[in-house]
């Protein structure tokens, strides 16, 4: 017969399209909400989702996963009376590595002795070219450059970011990466308590 | 009656030319009698820049050609250097691989026949249903990799980090449960459409002699007979652990074309669904990280089946910490140079169904 095709086509988006209004009565009579919750968005994201799963951005929006990457920031450690101790040492290599070269440091000297100090004067990432790639994240030695979850930059102006703008603390980070920050945390903690054991085996070596 | 030819100009900016793509149609009438495809409006320089950049940092880079299926470009890119490296890939991460080059292809087809469907005049809906089930996947990509289209998930020698578990659950939910019903579903919504069969059936898209002279591969090769795939003419990776059939359909006409991407797809979640049975626990990856590759010198070619044809990449390096010289064979640029063959004696309104046959994508057409 012609038009069992068109028919059973048919039968498709008009199982969509009543799917679409039983959800919403189901998650009604439930005492549940679908819309504007983080369980009614999750569901949404979720392999039973049936029927419109759109997502009513920026009412809603989708929840990040952990490992979202958008233009990075640096980090910071509060210190006490809330000095900011900038984990950065200025050592280079996320400028190296970054692929459209987007990352420019000033390195500091010590205005008495001319020596370089381990902390950034000037840190530039030019958030229009970076591309978002992750590595400078990934290969910094000292978890000082983290990528952030913050996306919805937009601007009238070029987005050269300085220190002002990317620095943000290590309590931030910790909200928006809880696992890898707790992965960092012990690796630092680690390496700082062999540090500490090095240390205090030192001076003991000569005494005994 | 005394005719005079017209040159129609497709493009760049028909909203059907998949991207900036231009075509001089010569029309004799409404039949196409000669086809000139103006490529390069999206050129970008994708191969030079990748001699200026160290072999790690093209990896972003590779996300951009094919844009749909970042994890296949990485994969193949990945393969060519470690081949070159002669290093080797830890098991777990072929594993990782294989599911997200899989997954990428069953979302690749899946767009290809919304948006087959959206060059047909049939807007938006299936379309829009293709997306919803990309949507699921890329959020997939989203938590592993960290970003839903450029992944830059592969390194040399594995993969960048491991699938979570709750990831790695959604992937078991979506291969065994969500996708195959999805595909039954489309295939429901359109495969017996009379309206959808008469505009594809017995549309000559090209035939396999043609497609072999061309160099023509992919999908469009396979609906034309030719059972011609690298993940078995070539295996890489750890395709010869896996037990599926290279999907194959006779004719080469559209309905054919159409019919073999919903082949394929069941054939890339039935080797989803081994690899997610089988994925060994261990490292992902054999090497430690480092933003510095040593790749001694040396040159390598490197292939893989992208959901579009055959992805290459032709590495040369002498040992310094950038190829120095480093070419991309992508499938559509090789694809499209049957364009004319194809469309030849048919009608106009058949070129933008064509043309989406072919399944181009312009960040790796024009690179
Ligand atoms: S952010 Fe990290 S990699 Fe970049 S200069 Fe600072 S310490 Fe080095
Ligand atoms: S994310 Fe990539 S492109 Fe952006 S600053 Fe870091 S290394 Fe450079």
């Amino acid at each position: 017969m012609y038009g069992k095709g068109i028919l059973k086509g048919l039968s498709v988006t008009w199982k969509r399209f009543w799917d679409t209004y039983t959800e919403d009565i189901s998650w009604m009579l439930s005492g549940k909400k679908r819309y504007y919750t983080e369980e009614g968005i999750k569901h949404r994201a979720s392999k039973h989702t049936k029927g419109i799963f759109t997502v009513q951005y920026p009412e809603e929006q989708l929840i990040q996963p952990e490992e979202f990457r958008y233009v990075p920031f640096l980090v910071y450690d509060e210190g006490a009376e809330g000095k900011k101790e900038v984990r950065c040492t200025s050592c280079g290599i996320c400028a190296k590595v970054c692929p459209p070269q987007c990352i420019w440091i000033v390195r500091s000297n010590d205005p008495n002795t001319g020596r370089p100090i381990p902390e950034p004067t000037e840190f530039y990432i030019d958030a229009d070219v970076c591309m978002n790639c992750g590595f400078c994240a990934e290969y910094c030695p000292f978890d000082a450059i983290i990528m952030d979850h913050d996306f919805d930059i937009a601007s009238y102006t070029r987005n050269v970011y300085g220190m002002d703008k990317l620095l943000k603390p290590a309590s931030y980070y910790k909200n928006i990466r809880p696992e890898n920050y707790e992965r960092n945390d012990a690796e630092r903690k680690a390496k700082e308590a062999a540090r500490a054991a090095k240390a205090a085996a030192k001076p003991a070596a000569p005494a005994s | 009656m005394n005719t005079d030819r017209i040159v129609v100009n497709m493009g760049p900016h028909h909203p059907s030319t998949h991207g900036v793509f231009r075509a001089a149609l010569t029309l004799d009438g409404e039949t196409i009698v000669g086809l000139k495809p103006v490529v390069g409006y999206l050129h970008r320089n994708h191969d030079k820049i990748g001699e200026r950049n160290t072999f790690l940092q093209n990896m972003p880079y590779t996300d951009r050609l094919d844009y749909f299926n970042s994890m296949s470009n990485n994969l193949g890119y990945a393969i060519t250097v470690e081949k070159l490296m002669n290093i080797p890939v830890a098991e777990r991460a072929e594993y990782i691989r294989v599911i997200m080059a899989e997954l990428s292809r069953v979302q690749n087809h899946l767009v290809f026949i919304g948006m087959l469907l959206n060059d047909l005049g049939a807007m938006y809906t299936p379309a829009l249903y293709a997306f919803e089930e990309r949507e699921l996947i890329l959020d997939i990509f989203e938590a592993v990799s960290g970003a839903r289209m450029m992944c830059n998930y592969l390194r040399f020698g594995g993969v960048v980090r491991d699938i979570p578990p709750y990831v790695m659950q959604k992937i078991k939910d979506l291969v065994t449960d969500r996708l195959p019903a999805k595909t039954d579903e489309m295939e429901r919504l359109l495969s017996e459409n009379e309206v959808f069969v008469s505009r594809l059936k017995g549309v000559r898209v090209v035939d396999a002699e043609t497609a072999i002279k061309y160099s023509v591969t992919g999908p469009v090769l396979r609906a034309a007979g030719v059972p011609y795939d690298l993940r078995r003419a070539d295996p890489y990776s750890i395709y010869d652990r896996f037990d599926f059939d290279v999907a194959v359909r006779q004719n080469g006409d559209m309905m054919d074309n159409y019919l073999i991407r919903l082949d394929e797809i069941r054939q890339s979640l039935r080797i989803l669904e081994q690899a997610v049975k089988q994925i060994p626990d261990g490292p992902i990856n054999s090497q430690k990280p480092a933003y510095q590759v040593r790749v001694p010198a040396g040159e390598a070619y490197g292939r893989i089946e992208s959901p579009k044809g055959e992805l290459a990449f032709y590495v040369v390096s002498n040992g310094k910490p950038n190829p120095w010289r480093y070419h991309v064979r992508p499938a559509s640029f090789v694809n499209i140079t049957c364009l004319e063959q194809m469309c030849i004696g048919t009608k106009i309104a058949d070129f933008v169904a064509l043309l989406g046959m072919l399944d181009i994508v312009m960040g790796e057409l024009d690179r």
